[in-house]
């Protein structure tokens, strides 16, 4: 399941997707909702976080402003975005959305198991840090402690 | 027996000597999604969503003696969804081609399905037909002989399973599995493509033989 938020996207891909909505835009005015959602879903699969965001931001209009109908695509390529670039607590938001709109989801289920499996690891590595921190405060007060008494 | 190590749930890593990469592609509603969850969770989902893009599983299977690692990509049957999934095909060793025998608009689009797997994997890829919902015999609405004869004439594997019963589920992964294996043996799949969709994992294999959980099959209980 954690492929689902490691794999990445072909660069040719994340091109080809590009140009198509770019093309759209200039001679439309507007790209339309099926371009931008391969683009905004190429982005999210990206290893540039920079490009995640940018997805981030395409499939937020998508939701607000696009048909009705692929909401739970736009909820769900949301929160796969923001998993990947470790916003946790936005990825969960948009994972219990979709289940607002499709009670039981299962691909909506795991993702979410997946992400809190995610921030528990998170949690831990933190933790792990806060306590490595703390031993080496205490070595250097030992050590403060040592040097005042041998004066 | 030897049995007795088949409730093993535990999976160390590298108890595999191969990981080989699946797509599943086909209409949307033959029942992709189902196949897959039948396959690795041995279970039939009822009234389940049309797929989000792209689903993910593995198991790990034996065939021919080897520990096989299957990394399975569902891919959604809806057309919104096509060009993008197109990308995962890429690399695949494995492509399972799925149609519904009690609707024949799904059988007629295999040409299309079949064009697309042929274009964007590679000559080694093993594509399988499956003819899903064999279960549904008096909805049937493609022969098991014409579907044959379309596979025979492809060059393609060819079963009829049910995600329901869970008939044959385990057969087209397993067979398709053998297929990949049998060609990196007679050396026509060459590990070290780029796209072959198969990686080998050296370190495993040998010294996994107590591990037999996954692909132990379930009636073997006898207590």
């Amino acid at each position: 399941m954690d492929y689902l938020l490691e794999e990445t996207v072909p660069m040719a891909d994340l091109k080809k997707f590009e140009s198509k909505y770019n093309d759209e835009i200039q001679t439309q005015g507007r790209a339309s909702s099926t371009a931008q959602f391969e683009y905004a879903w190429c982005l999210v699969r990206s290893k540039y976080s920079a490009d995640i965001r940018k997805g981030i931001l395409l499939l937020e209009d998508l939701f607000k402003n696009r048909d009705e109908s692929a909401k739970q695509d736009y909820l769900y390529y949301l929160a796969i975005g923001n998993a990947r670039i470790k916003e946790y607590q936005t990825s969960l938001k948009y994972i219990r959305a979709l289940l607002q709109i499709q009670p039981g989801n299962r691909q909506a289920t795991d993702l979410e198991g997946v992400v809190k499996k995610k921030m528990e690891r998170d949690g831990l590595v933190g933790m792990a840090v806060v306590g490595g921190a703390t031993l080496a405060f205490g070595a250097l007060v030992g050590v403060g402690i040592a040097l005042a008494k041998s004066k | 027996m030897a049995s007795a190590s088949s409730s093993s749930s535990s999976v160390t890593p590298y108890n595999y000597s191969y990981i080989f990469k699946y797509i599943i592609i086909g209409d949307m509603g033959v029942g992709k999604s189902c196949l897959l969850h039948q396959f690795t969770e041995k279970k039939f989902m009822a009234d389940c969503p049309h797929t989000i893009g792209v689903e993910f599983g593995t198991r790990i299977i034996e065939v021919s003696g080897q520990k096989i690692k299957l990394q399975i990509w569902d891919t959604a049957g809806q057309e919104r969804f096509r060009a993008v999934t197109r990308s995962y095909y890429r690399g695949a060793a494995g492509a399972l081609m799925v149609y519904d025998v009690t609707r024949r608009s799904t059988y007629n689009h295999l040409s299309s399905w079949l064009t697309d797997a042929r274009n964007l994997t590679n000559p080694n890829t093993v594509i399988f037909l499956i003819g899903n919902k064999c279960d549904l015999e008096a909805q049937r609405d493609v022969t098991y002989e014409e579907a044959k004869q379309f596979a025979e004439e492809n060059g393609l594997a060819f079963l009829e399973t049910s995600a329901k019963t869970g008939e044959k589920v385990e057969d087209a992964f397993a067979q398709a599995a053998k297929h990949i294996f049998q060609s990196i043996q007679d050396g026509s799949l060459d590990l070290n493509a780029a796209e072959s969709g198969v990686q080998h994992k050296p370190s495993g294999g040998s010294k996994s033989h107590s591990l037999t959980h996954d692909s132990a099959p379930k009636e073997s209980c006898n207590c």
